[in-house]
């Protein structure tokens, strides 16, 4: 009689990643991961710079690990978290508070393409130096 | 019967807060990484963040930073964990386990920042 199918508790991960996703459930998701991955960066961060303590060697020969392209790389990447969890995160005010509910659809476009060229300006910020190197 | 349709004491603080610390986040964070990256420099070398720390006003703003990251952050952990279904000793357990490791890491940051010492410079910066 009943048409709706019993809740399978077993398969709830496969049901809510079959589940349809618009853009609201993907900004739910992503904001949760971005969230999780900074703050993990942030005790790393605050274990990392704690040789400041001991002075300028032993904070400079441990800051020459961080310098290599592939930090480097890491860190702008790790940029890529905080402006999608910063975007998102002013989307969600402007839901809560500004009658965002209405136009949080493009708001996510604007997000994004606001985040992608953030991202790309930052990659100049960050490799200006090594862009003029090269050029030069 | 009315006594318990407000929201005060069910949390309505923190989600007030972690929007207004989000919102100042969102301004430092950018600040921050700008700044810190500049130039190859400004954020990975120990002269850079001396002549930095010499203004109370920095060490200020990254104390302020230190404490409202980790509010935010922790806050927002909390957050997820609330939307299950925990029996009362899973909330003490995490409650507590984010309150320590905060609170730990916390004042191991701030330690950090005011351990910096104050020094004579000729130059400005």
């Amino acid at each position: 009689m009943s048409e709706f199918k019993k809740f399978d508790q077993k398969s709830w991960v496969k049901t809510n990643l079959n589940y349809r996703k618009d853009s609201g459930s993907w900004a739910w998701i992503l904001h949760r991961i971005t969230g999780i991955a900074l703050i993990g960066y942030l005790f790393m961060h605050i274990y990392s710079l704690s040789p400041l303590s001991q002075g300028r060697e032993a904070f400079n020969e441990f800051m020459s690990h961080y310098t290599t392209p592939f930090f480097m790389a890491m860190e702008w990447f790790l940029f890529a978290f905080v402006l999608f969890h910063s975007l998102n995160g002013i989307r969600i005010v402007l839901v809560d508070w500004a009658d965002g509910a209405r136009y949080h659809k493009s708001l996510y476009r604007y997000s994004i393409v606001i985040g992608v060229v953030m991202f790309f300006a930052m990659g100049y910020v960050m490799f200006s130096h090594e862009i003029h190197n090269l050029l030069k | 019967m009315y006594k318990h349709q407000n929201s005060r004491g069910s949390g309505s603080f923190s989600w007030v807060f972690q929007r207004i610390t989000g919102l100042i986040l969102v301004v430092v964070i950018i600040g921050h990484y700008i700044l810190m990256h500049y130039t190859p420099e400004s954020g990975h070398t120990y002269d850079a963040v001396l002549a930095r720390m010499q203004s109370n006003w920095y060490r200020i703003l990254d104390l302020t930073f230190v404490v409202l990251a980790m509010y935010h952050g922790l806050n927002g952990v909390w957050g997820i964990f609330r939307d299950y279904k925990l029996k009362s000793w899973q909330t003490i357990t995490i409650i507590g386990f984010l309150i320590v490791f905060g609170l730990a890491f916390t004042l191991w940051g701030m330690k950090t920042i005011l351990d910096i010492p104050y020094v004579q410079t000729t130059s400005g910066l």
